[in-house]
């Protein structure tokens, strides 16, 4: 926990209405759903909606770290899927093994991440092509572990707690997301971790020079989004019960739009955890709108298609006019 | 720059992937004794032809530094719009071919101009881009629609005197690919660009026209690949180009090229295509359980990544 | 050059869109009618004769995917019904995992490695009639698995689940258990699916004799219980008052249960009768109501038994027929293994070919 000067101050120079862009897209859209139907602004339904959100919110968390890094993590996805899976075994319905399902779930999860790290700080691949790989093994692995059917039962008391409503109101899993948004917050702005991984992104040739370990810090990165998305695993699981062999099909992407409607952009050094927390909610406030208005499911594709690459535009517009010192 | 790309020019020996796809053959030649017929080998080059062509236009990307993750629904897109066009217009098979390769092409270019114009991550472009199509896939149609032409299925399962048809197909693909990436200027200048935009841009290099005619090529393969693909369902289905992006950026990385541009190797793309090919051939004639399959081919691609790395220090992330 | 851009893309596609305008549908899967006509098929008698064959035999398996519990139990009992048989020597099992591309790259290599008979589940049925063609010219024999019943050349035989039949029989219980009234929606499964299609169709039809039941909305829940369980949320937010779903897939029931439950609306709901879905039948003893319909698992047992019989050159029908049957909630109770995972499904199969 070093409170270097240097790496402080270039934390505070990111610039800011980058940050804002998100959070001011997001209170748009929620000032329009409000406006569109008056239950919308309920804390019910409000809570509902981040409840839904809280997997992949949490196994964005994670990436987010990845991407600061100008890495992608495309296996996520399948991590979540093996977490889900391996806990519901682990725990093989009894209250007993119910931490040890849960800490099963997280160190595949971790585990995995750090076999990620490890290959593309030291073996130099590339993210995009490894985590892909790496998804189609973890997959594999998933399916033939259990011969295609989930056969694990969840413990008691597992699910009722986490979809709990604290107080009758505020629900367990939106806690738990926005306690991992804090922990990331946390990581990335109050850790020497989190502060070389600003560094890095900027540029990592500059970090070398200053000293920093760039392998150990890539490394530690994906073993984050590895411990998020297993994470994002006990989420799910909580939320749906047992529910095939994949339910994380697919997830790496709807997580991946989520980082960059964030803005944390492939640029490198810019974003951070709070945006992508901005982002889940506004795709999920926008399909939400779209799936309540009566959209058809192909018209929903092609919005979610437009807000990705128009958000993602905006953000490298503002990053060229209002980041420039961001630049070395 | 100019020794980086000399580099790519340079580079005559066999591409690595072939050493590989030898011993596999091997293998094959030992174990399983369907495995040698002559039926069987023109099978794998048939079942190899779409993603040989998906992966050729792939690689004008990647030489440049870039990736699109759009082709693969491009290709759903062509195959279900090109049935419903057959079936709509019997007998005017070449105006639809031309149609189908022009819209392809089309979306390749608006992939590039949008990539221009935004100033933003291939990636993400095209991985929006991605989801836009397949929207539209569904709003075309939800099921399988349309039919095929006899041409267009002569295109993907005929022989011409015991050759396949598609194979002719994708060496002469291939034959252009190789002229335009390894031995013209354009090649030379969108390999500079893939080594280092910054001094490409320097160099005085059009940058904007070498993105755009890129993700042209790449919509043209996405199209012809969709048409392949037609040929051989019959139909249009709205999911037929599921995840096929992937496989076609798996193949080039296999083939020699690292994914941040630069270099790139026409024979070890075809090398790599014709790997995968007799790998899932030989793992259904070896009677591999389905799953282990999987495990088996996640862990085949890690490892020939991990061993083709270039020498120099790449991005750590 | 470049301003005409967008008007260009604009172009095609509009032109791309009134194109579709002309698809033909080969078998109206929302009529009752197709499905009597499909009974009358599958009756007629099949001249087994060209396909007999002396000696070993070799069964290959093409399944459109393999990641789905019911799909794998059906693999299981077709493991299972072969090793009964001792003249089957060889059972080779591929995975095409929703791509029809690779369904016809297995089906090929099925082919070079001399399989007699192929039993296939198609990712699409009419993607794979191309491929189904050589293995017809080649002499082998083709059954089909699938959700939808196949006549084709190529096809030789089905072994068959009548959807309508079953959708007919979920539809009228729960028509029946709410009384005929009540503002209902349906969860179906992947949008486009023919199983979405057909069970649509019933649920409408069985709704015009119910003038009082009110269709309220149709959802596509990819039969998933957690998508189910979204879809179901977003619904209790939309209407205040709704009082019955029409959910034949017992996974997706789980999924509607729970976002009742969640809501505090558990009284309001009345669910259709589900599937043997491990976890429903759970649900059904717990809570005492609701049943189920059988989903048809021995399928897989009989499409192996059809093959033999058409190698062995017996006289035998164009298809086998499956019957599902309705349990009440007593009957569907004793389906329930409570020791078992949700995932799961009740059948007879020994215990060295259940799901390792």
């Amino acid at each position: 926990m070093r409170t270097d000067a240097s790496t402080r101050s270039l934390a505070m120079r990111l610039p800011s209405l980058d940050k804002a862009a998100v959070w001011i897209v997001l209170f748009a859209l929620v000032l329009l759903a409000g406006l569109a139907s008056d239950a919308f602004l309920k804390l019910n339904y409000l809570t509902n909606l981040v409840r839904q959100a809280a997997p992949v919110g949490i196994v964005a968390v994670g990436v987010t770290f990845v991407m600061l890094l100008r890495g992608v993590d495309l296996s996520v996805g399948a991590i979540v899927s093996m977490s889900a899976v391996v806990c519901a075994i682990v725990m093989n319905g009894l209250a007993d093994n119910l931490w040890l399902g849960a800490a099963a779930a997280i160190a595949c999860g971790a585990a995995i991440g750090l076999a990620n790290g490890l290959l593309i700080a030291y073996g130099k691949v590339s993210s995009f092509i490894l985590t892909l790989a790496m998804s189609i093994v973890v997959y594999g692995l998933v399916q033939m572990g259990t011969g295609g059917t989930a056969r694990g039962i969840v413990s008691p008391g597992f699910r009722e707690v986490l979809n709990g409503r604290l107080g009758g109101a505020l629900p367990v899993l939106v806690i738990c997301l926005l306690l991992a948004v804090a922990l990331g917050i946390f990581l990335q702005s109050r850790t020497h971790f989190g502060r070389s991984v600003y560094l890095i992104g900027a540029n990592p040739e500059a970090a070398r020079i200053a000293g920093l370990n760039v392998k150990r810090v890539t490394v530690v990165a994906y073993v984050v989004s590895g411990l998020f998305a297993g994470l994002g695993g006990l989420a799910l699981l909580a939320r749906t019960g047992v529910s095939g062999t994949n339910p994380g099909a697919g997830m790496e992407f709807d997580v991946l739009a989520a980082v960059v409607l964030g803005g944390t952009t492939f640029a490198g050094g810019r974003g951070g955890v709070g945006g992508t927390f901005a982002g889940i909610m506004v795709l999920v406030i926008a399909l939400n709108l779209a799936n309540v208005s009566g959209l058809p499911f192909a018209a929903q594709l092609t919005i979610k298609g437009i807000i990705i690459i128009v958000a993602s535009a905006a953000h490298s517009w503002i990053g060229s006019r209002g980041g420039a010192r961001s630049q070395h | 720059m100019r020794q980086a790309t000399t580099g790519a020019f340079a580079s005559r020996d066999i591409p690595r992937i072939y050493w590989a796809l030898g011993g596999l053959i091997l293998i094959g030649m030992l174990s399983a004794p369907q495995f040698r017929t002559l039926s069987n080998l023109a099978n794998i080059v048939e079942q190899s032809a779409t993603l040989a062509v998906l992966a050729l236009g792939q690689a004008f990307v990647i030489a440049g530094g870039m990736i699109d993750l759009s082709v693969g629904q491009l290709v759903g897109l062509i195959t279900v719009v090109a049935c419903m066009m057959f079936e709509a217009y019997p007998g005017m098979d070449a105006a639809v071919i031309l149609g189908c390769l022009a819209l392809a092409a089309l979306v390749g270019l608006v992939n590039g101009e949008l990539l221009n114009r935004l100033k933003m991550s291939p990636l993400i472009l095209t991985f929006g881009m991605l989801s836009v199509l397949q929207g539209v896939i569904f709003m075309l149609t939800d099921r399988s629609v349309g039919q095929v032409a006899p041409s267009i299925a002569f295109l993907s399962n005929g022989r011409l005197l015991g050759v396949p048809v598609s194979v002719i197909l994708v060496v002469a693909v291939a034959a252009a690919a190789y002229y335009a990436l390894q031995r013209s200027i354009f090649g030379w200048h969108l390999l500079a660009m893939g080594n280092s935009a910054e001094s490409a841009r320097k160099a005085g290099l059009n940058l904007f026209s070498l993105t755009r005619v890129a993700f042209l090529v790449s919509g043209l393969c996405a199209g012809i690949a969709g048409l392949l693909v037609a040929g051989r369902l019959g139909t249009g289905f709205p999911n037929a180009g599921n995840g096929l992006e992937l496989d076609a950026i798996v193949a080039v990385v296999l083939g020699g090229a690292p994914l941040k541009g630069g270099r790139v190797s026409v024979a070890g793309i075809i090398g790599a295509v014709l790997f995968l090919g007799v790998l899932n051939n030989l793992l259904n004639l070896l009677q591999v359980p389905a799953f282990t399959q999987i495990v088996v081919k996640g862990l085949i691609v890690i490892i020939a990544i991990l061993a083709d790395r270039p020498g120099k220090a790449a991005q750590a992330a | 050059m470049r301003r005409y851009f967008m008007p260009l893309v604009a172009a095609a596609m509009i032109g791309s869109f009134t194109a579709g305008a002309s698809v033909a549908q080969d078998m109206d899967l929302t009529k009752k009618e197709t499905y009597d006509q499909i009974m009358t098929w599958a009756g007629e008698p099949l001249d087994t004769s060209k396909y007999k064959k002396d000696g070993d035999l070799s069964i290959g398996v093409s399944a459109g995917y393999l990641s789905n519990a019911w799909i794998n139990f059906t693999a299981q009992s077709i493991k299972y019904e072969a090793s009964l048989h001792p003249e089957i020597k060889e059972l080779k099992i591929t995975d095409a995992a929703f791509n029809p591309s690779k369904q016809a790259a297995d089906i090929e290599d099925l082919l070079t490695s001399g399989v007699d008979a192929i039993l296939f589940w198609p990712v699409d049925e009419k993607a794979i009639l191309p491929v189904l063609k050589k293995a017809h010219d080649q002499g082998v024999v083709t059954i089909n698995i699938g959700y939808n019943f196949m006549r084709d050349p190529a096809v030789t035989s089905n072994a068959y689940v009548n959807q309508w039949t079953y959708s007919e029989q979920v539809a009228t219980e729960f028509a029946k258990s709410l009384n005929g009234k009540g503002k209902v929606f349906a969860m179906l499964p992947i949008a486009g699916s023919s199983a979405a299609v057909v069970q649509l169709a019933v649920l409408q039809d069985v709704l015009k004799n119910n003038p009082e039941m009110e269709l309220i909305s149709a959802e596509y829940g990819d039969w998933d219980r957690g998508k189910a369980k979204q879809l179901t949320e977003n619904l209790l937010q939309r209407f205040p008052e709704i009082d019955g779903a029409f959910s034949p897939a017992g996974q997706m029931s789980m999924g509607i249960y729970e976002a009742f439950d969640e809501a505090g609306r558990l009284e309001e709901l009345t669910l259709s009768p589900g599937d043997d879905y491990n976890g429903w039948t759970k649900l059904v003893a717990k809570e005492g109501k609701w049943g189920s319909v059988t989903s048809g698992l021995e399928v897989g047992r009989e499409a192996v038994k059809q093959a033999v019989s058409i190698l062995t050159g017996k006289p035998t029908t164009t298809a086998v027929v499956v019957p599902t049957r309705y349990l009440d909630a007593g009957d569907a109770a004793k389906l329930n293994e409570a020791d078992r995972p949700d995932d799961w499904f009740k059948t007879d199969l020994p215990a060295e070919f259940l799901p390792q």
